[in-house]
């Protein structure tokens, strides 16, 4: 789920060879550790964001995969599982698959993973090798900086839910800021955090409110499920989307700590569907935006269509706002990156249950 | 455990932190490459680990834990010793304990259901073992939010499971297309398979049903003021006794209704529908007061003096209530 926005790629890589070691600067030195590991994105300098859910806190770690073009660009690993199982020595039952995202430096993918499905499940992270296997990415002696979540919701069995299990629920970074979507321990729950990297202390969360179309109310404590950067115009905004399904757009001008802001309700693509990722690519001159559904497909949507979009204000009957294209043979779809311009790689469920990791042609 | 072909040796050692942490060593490998260590049958990808050289043997550890239930095996070759945990002590299979709301009348916008486990479960398929059936035994489809994160405590000993809320809240699409999950005046009854596994991959011990009949929708805020409160006695540690009017949501009430200033224990009986507070200390001669959270949820999500789908929702609006209090004397 790298969420690097679409035209600033180049500048930052450029950007980044002339700082080199800027990204790492104040970083330390060791083994961090881990509760879990769930949502990843990529920051500059093969720098990866890990979010640790279970402890509501995020790790930078240097990955020192920073040369582009030695990685694989057809990739095919049939079974995921049962290869992680393998390489973390479990059973294929006992992985869960939690994130993945593509190095845009080095065209790497990255998984992280769960291993066992209880309490007790150890976190690893792991990247594919060549064009079908995996390894696992040594964690024990890695330049890193860690930043706990200000105002992160409580561990806690005493209200309806555990509402640390959606402390993060997706990343992106984006010009020198990480944005972190999730829950904080607020009145209004749900926020999107704007988080300067190399991180600081001391940052106030943004407390995102949205209008919710389809339920005709506000649902400011459903955390955005997957969003991304992406430009409207010569502005960055950020496409977000919640469960059940309106699409949502902030500018990152209006994200500041402390601020409450009401995005626009640019889509309701329906109901009884769970958004599951989303990306952004360039093709033939479009910015297009690809979103993996649980019960509506990939759906393709160009942001042409974003920007002349009316606001949604009104309760709205199922399906209202931007067109999309639900794209016929992308099925099964749980995860999606841009491995690089021209390809995606995706996580598919097929029919009997397993795991396939392949590239396929943005379309 | 020992495996000797041409002058390779390979031998399994269990040291000091126990079987989990087992280590194979090596002896005669014309390159410690050659050692490969397996889970299970697959010969394709190796397990993570460490190699390091002591004098003339090739030590391999494992990077993870060695777990119960899977067989591994150090190969070099044609040279192949297995390795196997002792099997942990048969313990107690895992079962639900209880699903709240107790009642076995429930409201047709009723918002969820608690599920109590025994011990912890697996998670990553959850809603796979769920199914709301008709009194025809058919399925509802999609009944409930089927969320990427399942809503377990930290223990995963209880999971929340939520009613789709395009199902349950007025105009919406859904509701007036397909109907809400629940039917006005019918049995549905929720089942949960003992394909769900617990976190050691074990069945569950039997499966759970819970029948209901489906009574008319809830869409009043709470009252407090037609709660009946039972005073205790002067001087005793009797318990506070309060009778709601309606089942109130049983992982709220224990922690949102309070006695102001006054630690105790909490019992949450008749399906919900009364609450009893045990003080620490005895009670005195004076006024008290119960305080209950404006967060307080009936089994429809109804706050005091809020419904759950009523429309607060002009942009920037924002809804707040204070805490209600409610004196009361000990007799």
């Amino acid at each position: 789920m790298n969420r690097f926005m679409i035209g600033a790629t180049l500048t930052l890589m450029v950007a980044s060879s002339a700082h080199a070691g800027k990204a790492t600067a104040g970083m330390r030195v060791g083994a961090p550790s881990f509760r879990s590991m769930g949502s990843l994105t990529f920051g500059p300098e093969g720098v990866l964001f890990i979010a640790d859910t279970k402890a509501a806190s995020i790790i930078a770690v240097s990955t020192d995969d920073t040369k582009p073009g030695k990685a694989a660009t057809a990739l095919k690993i049939a079974g995921l599982e049962k290869k992680i199982a393998g390489l973390l020595g479990a059973e294929p039952a006992q992985i869960l698959v939690e994130d993945m995202a593509v190095n845009p430096v080095s065209g790497n993918v990255y998984l992280s993973v769960s291993r066992g499905r209880g309490p007790e499940a150890t976190p690893a992270l792991v990247r594919v090798k060549g064009e079908s296997e995996v390894e696992l990415v040594a964690l024990e002696k890695v330049h890193f900086s860690e930043l706990a979540l200000p105002a992160a919701p409580a561990e806690s069995t005493a209200g309806r839910s555990n509402p640390r299990l959606e402390s993060i629920t997706d990343l992106a970074y984006q010009d020198g800021r990480l944005l972190v979507a999730g829950l904080s321990n607020e009145e209004f729950a749900a926020t999107l955090r704007s988080i300067p990297f190399p991180f600081k202390d001391g940052v106030n969360p943004t407390s995102v409110e949205i209008y919710h179309g389809a339920h005709g109310r506000f649902e400011t404590r459903a955390p955005i499920r997957t969003f991304v950067p992406f430009m409207i115009g010569k502005e960055a905004h950020v496409l977000a989307a919640y469960t059940c399904t309106p699409l949502v757009q902030f500018p990152l001008s209006a994200i500041k700590p402390g601020a409450k802001i009401q995005g626009k309700t640019i889509a309701e693509l329906g109901n009884r569907n769970r958004p599951l990722d989303i990306i952004s690519y360039q093709k033939d001159g479009h910015v297009n935006l690809l979103m993996a559904n649980s019960a509506r497909g990939v759906m393709k949507i160009v942001t042409e269509s974003i920007e002349k979009a009316e606001s949604i204000t009104a309760p709205v009957p199922d399906k209202k706002g931007v067109g999309y294209e639900t794209l016929a043979d992308w099925t099964g779809i749980d995860q999606l990156d841009k491995l690089n311009n021209k390809t995606a790689v995706v996580l598919r469920r097929d029919e009997g249950g397993a795991l396939t990791l392949e590239t396929r042609p943005l379309p | 455990m020992r495996g000797a072909g041409q002058s390779v040796t390979l031998r399994w050692v269990v040291g000091p932190q126990g079987p989990s942490r087992a280590s194979v060593e090596a002896s005669g490998l014309p390159d410690p490459q050659q050692l490969k260590v397996f889970a299970g049958e697959q010969r394709e990808t190796a397990m993570a680990g460490s190699v390091r050289q002591i004098g003339k043997h090739t030590v391999f550890e494992p990077r993870f834990p060695l777990l119960p239930g899977t067989t591994y095996y150090a190969v070099c070759g044609t040279v192949s010793v297995r390795f196997r945990l002792p099997s942990p002590a048969p313990s107690v299979p895992t079962r639900v304990v209880q699903v709240y709301p107790r009642a076995s009348t429930l409201p047709l916008n009723l918002l969820k259901f608690y599920v109590h486990f025994s011990a912890p479960m697996s998670r990553g398929d959850s809603y796979q073992h769920i199914r709301l059936l008709r009194a025809d035994g058919t399925p509802v489809d999609l009944p409930f939010l089927e969320l990427a994160e399942e809503l377990w405590s930290p223990e995963q000993t209880r999971l929340t499971l939520l009613f789709d809320p395009g199902r349950i809240k007025r105009g919406v699409k859904p509701l007036e297309d397909i109907g809400g999950a629940l039917e006005m005046g019918k049995h549905f009854t929720l089942e949960l398979a003992t394909t769900w596994q617990d976190s050691h991959g074990k069945p569950l011990a039997a499966p759970f049903r819970k029948r209901f009949l489906v009574t008319e929708a809830d869409r009043t805020p709470i009252e407090p003021s037609r709660w009946r409160i039972i005073p205790p006695q002067i001087g005793t540690r009797e318990p506070l006794v309060v009778h709601f009017n309606e089942p109130l949501d049983h992982a709220l009430a224990q922690r949102l209704l309070t006695v102001e200033k006054i630690s105790g224990t909490v019992a949450l009986e008749d399906s919900e529908r009364r609450w009893r507070f045990t003080p620490q200390k005895h009670w005195q001669r004076r006024r008290y007061f119960l305080v209950a959270s404006p967060l307080l949820e009936d089994l429809a999500g109804n706050n005091i003096g809020k419904a759950f789908d009523v429309d607060t929702s002009r942009p920037s609006q924002t809804f707040r209530s204070a805490p209600v209090h409610l004196p009361f004397s000990p007799r």
